[in-house]
């Protein structure tokens, strides 16, 4: 069983049309159309439009007050030679997704396997985790990591015990970055659940199969957990690195929307918002998101070209 | 008006799909007696407002819906509802913002209704003033205020130190924060925050030297030796623990609870007369206003009534008249004078003063005796800021005064920086 | 507690009892130290929401020094509005975005994952690049769009698009789950002449109670916690939600009610904490526990 699920690697799209009782072309295509209905309407009728707008804006000058004038290419332009805080805030994204993504990631998974164990008080304990998670990214949060972070903060106190006498992390600019990354780990509910459920959908008589021929668990998590696993690795892996690429509002909360101390908070589209929202300049805020746009879809494009090498579907 | 119409034309055709099957569906704009009304602020404005708008409503019949938000959220919001052409009637507006809103026509020049709907007699000629762009008055003041320094007197009579007066000068503060150091207030208290990234402030500093932020043609007031100045003033009360550390004041991103007031880390820190009650409601030391440093004995001038607020009418209303008559009921009658008292600073009118002054708070009598009492101190109303003020202050200003506390950058490196980076903002604004 | 089926278990660990004892022992020391990090911001924000307004930033002690309900009663009754309006409404909106959300995207889902039909990867390209272009870029576009329609001061705006399958985020997720359901099931129906509606139906989604169960809880959380898109869309005071309502307690320039807002915060917390509690349940349902063979 386990070999059958292993070699099963094709993914969809490469993957003949199966034997089906409709012989016609239109009846091959009806029900996927019908059943993807209600998304092609919402996404024809609410989300093309507004895209296609901020394209155009993109390369326009629009002060959100008055019409936009059509100024081609100078916004991409402006971004890529004349713009350092363009520079500084990719940089600072970039660092954020790079550390964020595969420790959240890595700490969700073990936690979910920890979980997964049926131990006895499951339902309490995956709650507790996924409480910071409820708590979202409101003031309570932006006071509270204060309280822990800064000089005479929670964190300083318990390292004087061991004698060290530690800086004021969120307001250093050479720490306060990693404050937001371990704000993001802190908040690992949402991948830790969708590990679950499909740590859930592993069907257990692999695991009663593979403990009778005496492979050890760590062999068991290797050739069956993983293996099955992937397709949800899969999606946490990229669906987090969206949201890190696109991550606004922790850094928005926490810095009061400035980005400091001297922008090293300033994520992307925290610099995009004060462009859009703060100084009037939507045209150049919207190119800055299809720039955005493009480094993420170049990102997930890669993702999706590897992910036949090691993503297993069971097809 | 073209201009505005072009801009939603486009903005429709855009979404032409949908607004196509929805054409016979285009909201029509309450020509009723219904206006609405758009703020920031807190429940207390909020309940004041309220209070208002239903006096109004019984007093004229017209209806004046209120929605109020936190001051983040009110900027976004109020431009999405601009930028949709469903601008709110009536727009309170900021010193900051009214220059972009003016020059482009999001909010109207309220000049023909002064005098008819809108009765502004004794209405005070600076506020008057202050209300108007390239001419034209675009913003009713609705109260007057000052900068002003918060003072935490309890932390003074620990540290046995004499409270500032308002003859407080710069060197004094030196002096002072040796003695606070000396007396360890609290294990580490230091007299003064770090105001090197404070606008107002060094706005107030410019304005004793004779200078100004910005002059009236929306050009830097100033030039690159007094900026190098300025740091170098801090960065002495830096490395002399007067003020407190950059770590520290870096902690302070703008709500009260991060302040270094509020976090005990300072027993001083410059901000703004009508937010004295404000910054009480959230300590337990007792605290005062006064007047920001001068630069020596005897200088002064670098205080103004600056409008805390306006209220604006926006361009786009089909009430404009009807909006101004409410605002000219906001600003003259004594009932909601009584109701409004000084929460968004010093009434402007004369009369509307003296009728709400003996029924004021301990903390508002404070403010409003401070604010008619500047004297000296006080200098004329500069022009208002160019319309890029706003991004100089937010992203140079304060990051470049954290790199110079944090010394990634000397005062004699960030001053030159400074005019040439706020110099090439103000070009490409 | 209790609801773990004892079946669960599924690793049959090899060495003796008394280790196995010694080992969970371990797990829960861990998990229980773990908790109390994940806990002490709720316990924070618990014993501020009692702490009298000048106490909450100035106290060292974690503990108030007085215990007050004053915060909850004026937070309750201190805007114009009741917060009772603005709980109603986000349940509303959150419960109608559940069922939305769950019912459109698990059929776009089934169509991605199961259904062939030309241009699918065309669509399924797009889906994904909705979700990775910043939502402040297209929200004054949309707002018109909202507007022409006449939707703007209503829930519309909030709530069809979720009936509309328009985050992304959640058919991807479906589509991971469905095609890891084992295909012969349907293959099987299909010989049956099943038609993919009843597939859809009787096999694919009983079989998918955890992921559906999944994209309820965020459904319900994320967009009870949402306020920008509230921010935007609502202007009347009686359409506020929870979370809108906790903005209008705090301003940088004026007086804010600290008490208030963190006495808020915590009933705000109650009913998603609920939501995840009950439908956690249908996490664990699933293939584990309906012992289907393969």
């Amino acid at each position: 069983m386990t070999a059958r699920s292993l070699q099963s690697g094709a993914p969809a799209r490469e993957r003949a049309a199966t034997p089906s009782i409709w012989s016609r072309i239109w009846q091959n295509d009806a029900p996927g159309y019908l059943f993807l209905l209600p998304w092609l309407i919402g996404f024809i009728g609410l989300t093309v439009g507004p895209m296609v707008t901020s394209l155009y804006l993109s390369f326009t000058d629009f002060d959100l007050l008055t019409s936009p004038d059509w100024v081609g290419a100078d916004n991409y332009i402006r971004m890529f030679t004349n713009d350092a805080k363009f520079w500084t805030s990719m940089r600072v994204t970039m660092f954020f997704v790079i550390f964020s993504v595969p420790l959240k990631l890595a700490f969700a998974l073990a936690v979910a396997m920890l979980l997964n164990r049926g131990i006895r008080g499951l339902p309490l304990y995956r709650a507790l985790f996924y409480l910071p998670s409820l708590l979202g990214a409101s003031v309570a949060i932006a006071i509270l990591w204060r309280q822990i972070f800064a000089g005479d903060g929670l964190v300083n106190k318990l390292l004087l015990l061991v004698g060290i006498e530690g800086p004021s992390w969120i307001s250093n600019p050479q720490y306060s970055l990693w404050t937001l990354i371990v704000l993001s780990i802190w908040q690992f509910g949402s991948p830790m659940i969708i590990f679950l459920a499909g740590l859930r959908q592993i069907p257990t008589d692999m695991y009663e199969a593979a403990s009778l021929d005496g492979a050890s668990k760590w062999r068991q998590f290797i050739k069956i957990t993983l293996p099955l696993l992937t397709p949800v690795v899969f999606f946490n892996a990229i669906i987090q690195t969206i949201e890190a690429f696109k991550s606004f509002t922790p850094a928005f909360i926490i810095s009061g929307g400035t980005g400091n101390p001297i922008n090293s908070t300033l994520f992307y589209t925290l610099y995009l918002y004060q462009e859009a929202f703060a100084f009037f300049r939507m045209g150049y805020a919207s190119a800055l998101a299809w720039v955005l746009l493009a480094v993420v879809g170049v990102f997930t494009a890669f993702s999706f070209f590897t992910s036949k090498y090691w993503v297993h579907y069971d097809e | 008006m073209t201009i505005r119409i072009d801009r939603r034309h486009f903005l429709m055709g855009s979404s032409a799909l949908i607004a196509a099957g929805a054409a016979g569906i285009s909201p029509a704009f309450a020509q009723a007696e219904r206006l609405r009304l758009l703020f920031w602020g807190g429940q207390a404005r909020a309940d004041r407002t309220y209070a208002v708008t239903d006096l109004y409503q019984a007093a004229k019949g017209t209806d004046v819906e209120g929605e109020f938000l936190a001051w983040n959220d009110y900027w976004p919001k109020l431009a999405t509802q601009t930028a949709g052409g469903n601008a709110p009637d009536i727009i309170q507006m900021d010193y900051r913002y009214i220059v972009e809103y003016a020059q482009r026509n999001a909010i109207a020049p309220l000049d023909e209704f002064v005098g008819g709907a809108l009765k502004l007699d004794d209405f005070d000629a600076d506020q008057l003033e202050g209300g108007k762009v390239d001419g034209s008055l675009y913003g009713i003041s609705l109260g007057a205020n000052s900068v002003a320094l918060m003072v935490n007197t309890t932390a003074f009579e620990e540290a046995g130190v004499a409270a500032p007066t308002r003859d407080l000068t710069y060197d004094e503060i030196m002096a002072m924060g040796e003695a606070f150091n000396s007396a360890n207030v609290r294990g580490g208290m230091k007299v003064i925050m770090d105001g090197s990234g404070s606008e107002p402030m060094l706005d107030n500093w410019l304005r004793q030297k004779g200078l100004a932020l910005y002059t009236a043609d929306g050009k830097l007031g100033f030039d690159a030796d007094a900026m190098t100045e300025w740091f170098q003033l801090w960065s002495q009360m830096r490395e002399a623990g007067v003020c407190v550390s950059a770590e520290d004041q870096a902690l302070d991103t703008g709500p009260h609870e991060t302040t270094m007031l509020v976090l005990g880390k300072a027993a001083m820190m410059p901000s703004n007369s009508n937010q004295l009650v404000g910054f009480q409601a959230v300590m337990q030391d007792d605290i005062t206003i006064s007047s920001y440093p001068r630069l020596a004995a005897g200088v002064g001038g670098g205080h103004y009534r600056k409008p805390s607020m306006f209220f604006s009418v926006a361009g786009s209303s089909a009430n404009k008249e009807a909006a101004a008559e409410f605002l000219s009921f906001f600003v003259n009658d004594p009932e909601a004078a009584a109701v409004l008292g000084v929460e968004r600073g010093i009434p402007c009118s004369a009369a509307v003063r003296d009728a709400i002054a003996p029924t004021l708070s301990e903390q508002d009598q404070i403010a409003l005796n401070f604010v008619a009492n500047l004297g000296d101190l006080l200098g004329p109303l500069p022009p208002s800021p160019p319309a890029a003020a706003g991004e100089i202050d937010i992203s140079l200003l304060r990051t470049l005064s954290q790199e110079v506390g944090f010394g990634a950058r000397s005062p004699e490196d960030a001053g030159p920086y400074f005019v040439k980076e706020a110099t090439a903002i103000l070009n490409r604004a | 507690m209790s609801d773990v089926p004892a079946k669960l278990t599924v690793v049959t660990g090899k060495g003796s009892p008394g280790r196995s004892r010694l080992t969970s022992l371990l797990i829960h020391l861990g998990l229980l130290a773990a908790s109390v990090v994940m806990l002490y911001p709720l316990l924070w924000l618990l014993a501020a929401s009692f702490r009298p307004e000048n106490e909450i930033f100035t106290s060292a002690s974690i503990l108030p020094s007085v215990w007050s309900i004053d915060s909850y009663i004026r937070g309750w009754n201190g805007l114009r509005t009741s917060f009772g309006v603005f709980f109603t409404n986000s349940f509303i909106i959150s419960g109608l975005s559940v069922i939305g959300n769950v019912m459109a995207c698990s059929m776009a889902a089934y169509a991605f994952a199961r259904l062939d039909f030309r241009f699918k990867n065309f669509w399924f390209a797009m889906m994904l690049l909705t979700l990775m272009l910043p939502y402040q870029v297209t929200l004054i576009p949309q707002y018109v769009l909202f507007r022409q329609l006449g939707w703007v001061n209503t829930f519309l705006p909030l709530v069809v698009p979720k009936f509309l399958a328009a985050d992304g985020f959640f058919i991807f997720l479906m589509v991971q789950f469905f095609r890891g359901l084992p295909k012969e099931l349907d293959e099987a129906a299909q010989m049956d002449g099943c038609s993919p509606w009843r597939i859809y139906w009787k096999i694919i989604i009983p079989l998918s109670m955890p992921v559906l169960a999944t994209a309820a809880i965020f459904t319900f959380i994320w967009t009870w916690d949402d306020f920008f898109g509230p921010l935007i869309y609502l202007s009347e005071m009686k359409s506020y939600t929870v979370m809108l309502g906790l903005r209008t307690f705090t301003d940088s320039t004026g007086e804010s009610d600290y008490g208030g807002l963190f006495a808020m915060s915590v009933l705000s917390l109650v009913p998603i904490f609920l939501f995840f509690l009950f439908f956690q349940r249908l996490l664990i349902e699933g293939i584990a526990t309906t012992g289907m063979k393969r």
